[in-house]
């Protein structure tokens, strides 16, 4: 049986709401623990070098991803090929601050390194560095959250402050980015997932063992 | 006064194919060198070898090595297998290339590819014993008792911008490459030796297959 025109246009509008509900709707704000916050906020990466996957819009491009933390508490990332070009080389400098080192003139789009430079800020725990702080319970999770212009970056425990879950990144309402890591040590995770909601890229990082 | 300074020029310049390649003098006979590399080279039919690959970080003082198994089989069959720290592999036949790693398979045409092309034209030169005749690049040739360095400087624009040169070094007993060592504009550096290696022994089509 089709459906009749009024059932279809009360659906539409349904999933036209559905998907304009915000993804922190339900966000209980809460006072911040600052025991939880101190013990389980993200801890800066040590180096080490990853196997990398990134997957955008259908396409896969691999290679190796170096993370490395200089003696002067910047940090660097190195993106090479497996047969060793090197593809680009960004940094961080100590007061969180952006520089290009080096990219192929293939890749060197502004957009294209905003977004690098704004998945590697969160991975590296930079917008974090925010000494003012909100907190949050939403089912059985806790956010501890910092607001930065218009996006807010989130990083996400268990309800008893057992460990961290995940990082995230988020315009107002809507989720952008999600960053999961395993492994015991939380400075050096086996394994980093950072997912995109907003479009089609993922990327995977291995730890590699030298 | 104008011979003092062709002396001091000659002298710096004698003083820097020294410092750059200890042990090495140029070749006397370039001509006789190209024909007799290319004759050698046709000897050539099929090369199994286990390989070494150094990549250097210069300015972050990091390397990682890595290694993995190289097969060539005479006229266009390559195949570079990485198998630690991270499985990689890159396998050429005919006009197509294929690209595996962590489960993705990616198969180019090379005809409609140009950098592919250059790539594979000159991996198939290098080991043909026909680089010295190529247009990408632009040779010195130096020798020593048991070797040949082949400096290579990259002629086209895109070559340019991965690397500054490529040196070669070919063994005089066989004519066969023992290492590649690629260094880049950034000043980074990636060597690959070649260990273990059989010449002309039995090579399986089907190891190229996909």
């Amino acid at each position: 049986m089709r459906p009749s025109p009024m059932r279809f246009l009360l659906s539409s509008i349904l999933f036209v709401l559905a998907g304009c509900a915000s993804d922190y709707k339900g966000l209980k704000v809460v006072t911040v623990d600052q025991e939880c916050l101190s013990r389980i906020k993200p801890v800066a990466l040590n180096t080490a070098w990853y196997d990398a996957g990134i997957d955008v819009v259908g396409k896969h491009i691999s290679g190796l991803l170096l993370i490395k933390e200089m003696p002067d508490k910047s940090k660097r990332l190195v993106f090479t090929s497996e047969a060793g070009v090197t593809l680009f080389d960004f940094g961080f400098d100590a007061t969180g601050d952006f520089k290009v080192y080096y990219i192929i003139k293939q890749l060197d789009k502004k957009a294209v390194v905003r977004l690098l430079r704004d998945d590697f800020a969160l991975l590296l725990g930079i917008p974090f560095e925010s000494p003012v702080w909100k907190s949050w319970e939403m089912g059985n999770e806790r956010y501890f959250g910092v607001s930065e212009k218009n996006e807010n970056h989130y990083f996400i425990t268990d309800k008893d402050c057992g460990s961290l879950q995940r990082l995230e990144s988020a315009s107002k309402r809507t989720k952008k980015l999600t960053i999961s890591m395993t492994g015991n040590d939380a400075s050096k995770p086996d394994s980093i997932t950072l997912q995109h909601h907003t479009f089609a890229m993922k990327i995977n990082l291995k730890k590699l063992d030298r | 006064m104008r011979s003092l300074l062709i002396f001091f020029i000659s002298f710096i310049w004698a003083q820097t194919t020294i410092a750059q390649y200890a042990g090495y003098k140029p070749v006397a006979d370039l001509t006789a060198f190209k024909k007799q590399f290319a004759t050698e080279a046709v000897k050539i039919n099929s090369i199994t070898s286990n390989f070494k690959q150094e990549k250097t970080l210069t300015a972050l003082t990091e390397t990682i090595t890595s290694h993995g198994s190289f097969n060539f089989k005479r006229a266009n069959k390559v195949k570079l297998e990485y198998t630690r720290p991270f499985a990689y592999t890159m396998v050429m036949n005919g006009d197509k290339m294929q690209v595996k790693d962590d489960g993705h398979e990616n198969t180019v045409n090379l005809k409609s590819n140009k950098l592919f092309q250059q790539i594979n034209r000159i991996v198939v030169d290098c080991i043909q014993g026909t680089i010295l005749d190529s247009k990408d690049f632009s040779s010195k040739v130096f020798e020593n008792q048991k070797e040949f360095l082949l400096e290579m400087t990259p002629t086209s624009k895109t070559l340019k911008g991965f690397f500054q040169t490529v040196i070669l070094v070919v063994e005089k007993k066989d004519y066969s490459v023992d290492s590649i060592k690629m260094n880049e504009p950034s000043g980074d550096t990636t060597i690959i030796t070649f260990t273990e290696k059989k010449i002309n022994a039995p090579v399986s089509d089907a190891i190229f297959a996909f």
